[in-house]
């Protein structure tokens, strides 16, 4: 069995974020980008599963930008097989949309034709929630989203998922998109022996030409604004300043 | 001599300071991080601003008390707990914790001495500039005791240590007299720098009320790789090559020994191994870099170089700043694992570069000499400053072992003299190390710094017992 895993390069987690000053978006000029981290820990799961024997090769797909390379090669460091990248923007300022990012991945997948596909079940960016799923729409094939256990038995997947109050494992049907959760297993680091031997690994370089899509914008960005700074606090005395204070507030 | 806080000086100090200004020691103010010493205080005082710690200076000199100013409390040599003695003022900076400002066009900030020191970095951040002072202990530690102790950590390699990072001070100096010295200026040359007297004075020559300090261009990127190495001699060459390679791109490069990744092992402390294998010796390597550079590209390279050269083996470049975080996470635990298996004796010792691999090699036989230890040696080895650590073995604990600690000491602190060392790089001299400043400061020098002291402060009132004695 392929699998294949998205992989998208986002802002780093740890970076403070700016808004740039139009308001047109979020400061990306010479800021840390890094793998999105649910897509790290789909990578993950992909070389376990293949040193389980469950998967013969991994495939790491990214869209986006020509700098999304140094994400491939990241996942190729971990463990990856070979890699396609699909350059279809200039602009790292440019976020490409879910919908589109799953046509371009349902042509992948058309092609490659792997029996499960391993997503990040959101992109720490922009929070959209919806590649995965839409894929899986495009494709008609099940879907299993927020894995934090995932087990290959047969021609199903039992995946379980984090759900209110507890574990909910569901059984998918194989071919499946998986979109993985945080608490699914701790990635890797990537070592440098493998970082070097990652650059001599497959890196297919694609456009949305290639496939058919047209991975022009269909939403707009109104307005970004950063979120309303954090008000400092009071140190109060005793308790019944803070009561006091409390009441002040109308809270209690 | 000096005498105990008394209430008459408590009353003048009421009547002298606003409402909330004094209030009993607690536990808490007399503690020091290793738990080794415990101090005592007969009151604390917390002015809000210079003029108010000048009138608690006076006041203690009229009635001759003894005055122990104290930042964050995370000093490591008790320069901030009276042992021994009449009771002192416990003088503490928490209250003055402004940053007076930031010229991001001059690279300057000025800051209170109470600032904590992540609160200096973030002002600095706030306008895209670095503050490069950087220790474990940085959410804790003030600035004023970061300057009074000459703190190091783990930059400096590349940006100094805190005295290098102080453009000015304002201080109140042991008579009372402010000394108004918040200059942002890199050049003045007029006379004895009285800035650079109270960097690293521990409080024996007065308090530091502010500081006027150097910022950096921030850089856009920091790349932090691990690479395990055969042993100390190829750290130090690998030292050399990344120089060759980066030359002020490196901003850190610190050792690790095996046994300190054995100890979070053992101590179960939160840390993601590294590899699957504890190696021997490792190092941890900061690359900074500017506009558009690629510092994983950088690294990358350096590690094909230091295989070729055979000086490194393997190791792991972070590919996100929160694994980077995770290799740091490593080192910075190492002191916390130290804590938790018990030392028998730890040292900050600076050694010139080419004699620490030799050090390194035949210190464990002559502790042999002593008894069954192990060894933890880890530190910033860019800066020639080791971390030299010694533990019962497994299974036993440090009261198996009585009386070694002074003994193990000794043979440390003589050898690294003898290789022309100092027997403290960054922590300073406190009241641990009093002996050892007599033992190996060069007499003149010993003498003249008695001098000074004598003349800033005759009667003796600025943290008494401490670096002097
Ligand atoms: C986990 C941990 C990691 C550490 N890592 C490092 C490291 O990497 N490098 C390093 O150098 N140190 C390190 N230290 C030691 C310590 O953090 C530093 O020495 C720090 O600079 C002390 O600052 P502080 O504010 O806690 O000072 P304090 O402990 O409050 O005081 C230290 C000394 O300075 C004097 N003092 C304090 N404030 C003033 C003032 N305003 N005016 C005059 N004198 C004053 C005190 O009397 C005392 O003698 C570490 C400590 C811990 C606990």
């Amino acid at each position: 069995m392929k699998v294949l895993v998205p992989v998208k390069r986002v802002i780093d987690y740890n970076v403070k974020v700016r808004v740039k000053a139009d308001g047109s978006g979020v400061d990306l000029a010479n800021v840390k980008m890094s793998m999105n981290p649910f897509d790290e820990i789909a990578v993950e799961q992909a070389i376990r599963l293949k040193e389980a024997g469950q998967a013969e090769e991994i495939i790491a797909v990214s869209i986006g930008v020509k700098q999304n390379q140094e994400t491939l090669r990241t996942a190729l460091a971990m463990g990856a097989d070979r890699a396609i990248l699909i350059v279809a923007s200039e602009d790292v300022h440019h976020d490409v949309e879910p919908l589109t990012v799953a046509k371009l991945l349902k042509a992948v997948v058309d092609e490659e034709a792997p029996g499960l596909v391993l997503c990040g079940k959101q992109a720490i960016d922009n929070d959209m929630n919806a590649t995965g799923q839409m894929l899986a729409a495009l494709l008609g094939w099940s879907q299993g989203t927020f894995a934090s256990g995932l087990e290959i038995d047969g021609d199903n997947a039992n995946v379980t998922r984090e759900v209110d109050g507890g574990l909910q494992t569901i059984k998918v049907k194989m071919p499946a998109v998986v979109t993985v959760d945080l608490r699914l297993n701790e990635p890797r680091y990537a070592s440098l022996p493998n970082i070097m031997k990652a650059k001599k690994k497959q890196l297919d370089e694609k456009t949305p030409e290639d496939y058919g899509v047209d991975a022009s914008p269909r939403l707009e960005i109104v307005k970004t604004s950063e979120p309303e700074a954090r008000k400092a606090g009071v140190i109060v005395k005793s308790v019944d300043e803070l009561v006091e204070k409390l009441n002040e507030a109308g809270v209690i | 001599m000096l005498n105990p806080v008394d209430d008459a000086l408590i009353e003048k100090l009421r009547a002298a300071l606003p409402d909330g200004s004094l209030r009993p020691p607690e536990p808490r103010d007399l503690e020091e991080p290793r738990g080794k010493w415990h101090g005592q205080a007969g009151i604390v005082v917390s002015p809000r601003n210079t003029e108010q710690v000048a009138e608690v200076i006076r006041q203690a000199g009229q009635a001759r008390v003894g005055v122990v100013p104290i930042s964050g409390g995370t000093g490591l040599v008790a320069g901030q707990v009276a042992t021994q003695g009449p009771p002192p003022i416990l003088l503490s900076l928490d209250r003055m914790n402004a940053v007076r400002g930031v010229w991001p066009s001059e690279n300057a900030l000025v800051a209170e001495a109470g600032t904590i020191l992540a609160d200096v970095q973030l002002a600095a951040d706030g306008e895209n500039r670095l503050f490069p002072l950087s220790l474990a202990s940085e959410g804790t530690c003030r600035i004023g005791g970061n300057l009074s102790t000459n703190a190091g950590g783990v930059q400096v390699l590349r940006y100094g240590n805190a005295r290098d990072l102080c453009l000015g001070l304002e201080a109140v100096l042991p008579n009372g007299d402010v000394w108004h010295g918040l200059r942002r200026l890199r050049k003045d040359n007029t006379g004895y720098d009285l800035r650079n007297l109270l960097i690293g004075a521990e409080g024996t020559l007065g308090v530091i009320t502010a500081a006027s300090l150097r910022l950096f261009p921030r850089p856009t990127r920091v790349g932090t790789a691990m690479m395990v190495v055969p042993d100390p001699a190829a750290a130090l060459d690998l030292l050399a090559l990344a120089g060759a390679h980066l030359g002020p791109g490196v901003t850190a490069f610190e050792l690790i020994g095996g046994q300190g990744l054995h100890f979070l092992a053992d101590t179960g402390l939160p840390h993601r191994a590294p590899f699957a294998d504890i190696p021997d010796w490792s190092v941890l390597i900061d690359v900074s870099a500017y506009g558009a550079d690629d510092p994983n590209a950088a690294l990358e390279a350096l590690f094909a170089a230091a295989l070729t050269a055979e000086l490194s083996s393997d190791g792991i470049i972070a590919q996100s700043d929160g694994q980077a975080a995770g290799l740091w996470n490593i080192r910075e635990n190492i002191p916390q694992a130290n804590r938790l298996i018990g030392p028998i004796a730890s040292h900050d010792i600076a050694l010139p570069l080419s004699e620490i691999p030799g050090f390194i090699a035949d210190m464990p036989d002559r502790l042999a000499r002593l008894g069954d230890f192990r060894i933890n040696c880890f530190g910033h080895l860019g800066d020639g400053n080791l971390h030299f650590n010694v533990f019962p073995v497994s299974g036993r604990s440090r009261a198996d072992y009585p009386g070694a600690s002074e003994a193990v000491t000794r043979m440390i602190h003589d050898r690294t003299h003898e290789l022309g060392g100092s027997f403290s790089a960054e922590h300073g001299v406190g009241r641990a190390k009093v002996g050892d400043l007599q033992r190996y400061a060069d007499p003149a020098r010993l003498e003249a710094m008695r001098a000074v002291k004598a003349a800033l402060d005759p009667a003796g009132i600025m943290n008494p017992g401490a670096v002097l004695g």
